[in-house]
């Protein structure tokens, strides 16, 4: 069955493929397009140049009068992400609005790691770097940058990562 | 929470030109003349309506983003989402009365 926010999604797909915005990519699983997995580059021209991110996006039905749940996949070091890959970003909670669309919300959350919000932070130590220490804070975020290489291609395997 | 929209005014607006700055439903991305996701029939299940800030979106659209928050607001500017009166020909508000 086709609901409305099925069709919309399938508007989103196609849109992202006739205009991809640069630096993302997205796509639904083949089984279900309620489920989404999505790819960020980090911003040239920033410390997160050259990261690859991952993430994961789940639509419910009520979607686009309500956000996605959008996770980061790959481990990130930023102070709007939680550890579990989780957003702080506004037009994802209180600020989301039925004219975006998977476009948008991706581009938003690209534009959000080279310009972190450090007033609501999700990791606090990520936060305190950028604030005090912001040597640090590249240092650790280049090094995350450069672990993001290595992830790749293994993203199901989360279990033995936090094993290790 | 209802509104009272009678669907007949919007008849004569399907008439005017586009001047929403696209002729696509920024909610559903549907064209203006074409169906909103749950209608079946182009133009008269579909009425296009328009927000005092004169954002633009099919009736159905709007009406489930409204009801879906606590805060009406319109989904572009984000300002207090109120229905335009339909003028016939007429190209500004001419508001019955009540002001704001
Ligand atoms: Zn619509
Ligand atoms: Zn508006």
């Amino acid at each position: 069955m086709s609901t409305a926010a099925r069709k919309r999604l399938i508007r989103d797909f196609k849109r992202l493929q006739q205009d991809p915005p640069e630096g993302v990519n997205a796509s639904p699983q083949a089984e279900n397009i309620m489920t989404w997995n999505a790819i960020i580059f980090g911003p040239d021209e920033t410390i997160w140049d050259g990261g690859v991110f991952k993430l994961s996006m789940e639509f419910s039905e009520d979607y686009p009068n309500k956000a996605p749940v959008v996770k980061f996949r790959t481990q990130l070091f930023h102070p709007n992400i939680y550890a579990d890959g989780a957003i702080c970003l506004d037009i994802l909670q209180n600020q989301w609005s039925p004219i975006y669309d998977v476009s948008a919300i991706l581009t938003s959350i690209q534009s959000l790691l080279s310009d972190p919000n450090p007033n609501s932070p999700a990791n606090s130590e990520a936060a305190r770097l950028y604030n005090e220490d912001r040597k640090e804070y590249n240092r650790r975020v280049k090094a995350m940058v450069e672990a993001s290489w290595a992830d790749d291609g293994e993203d199901e395997d989360a279990e033995e990562e936090e094993e290790a | 929470m209802t509104f009272e929209v009678r669907i007949k005014k919007w008849h004569a607006v399907a008439s005017w030109t586009w001047n929403a700055g696209d002729d696509v439903c920024g909610i559903c991305r549907m064209p203006f003349d074409g169906c909103p996701p749950d209608g079946k029939y182009p133009g008269d299940d579909s009425p296009v309506v328009w927000g005092i800030c004169t954002h633009a979106f099919h009736l159905q659209c709007i009406n489930r983003w409204l009801q879906s928050q606590t805060e009406q607001k319109c989904p572009f500017c984000r300002r207090q989402w109120e229905f335009k009166q339909a003028v016939v020909g007429g190209e500004d508000e001419s508001e019955d009365g009540a002001g704001t």
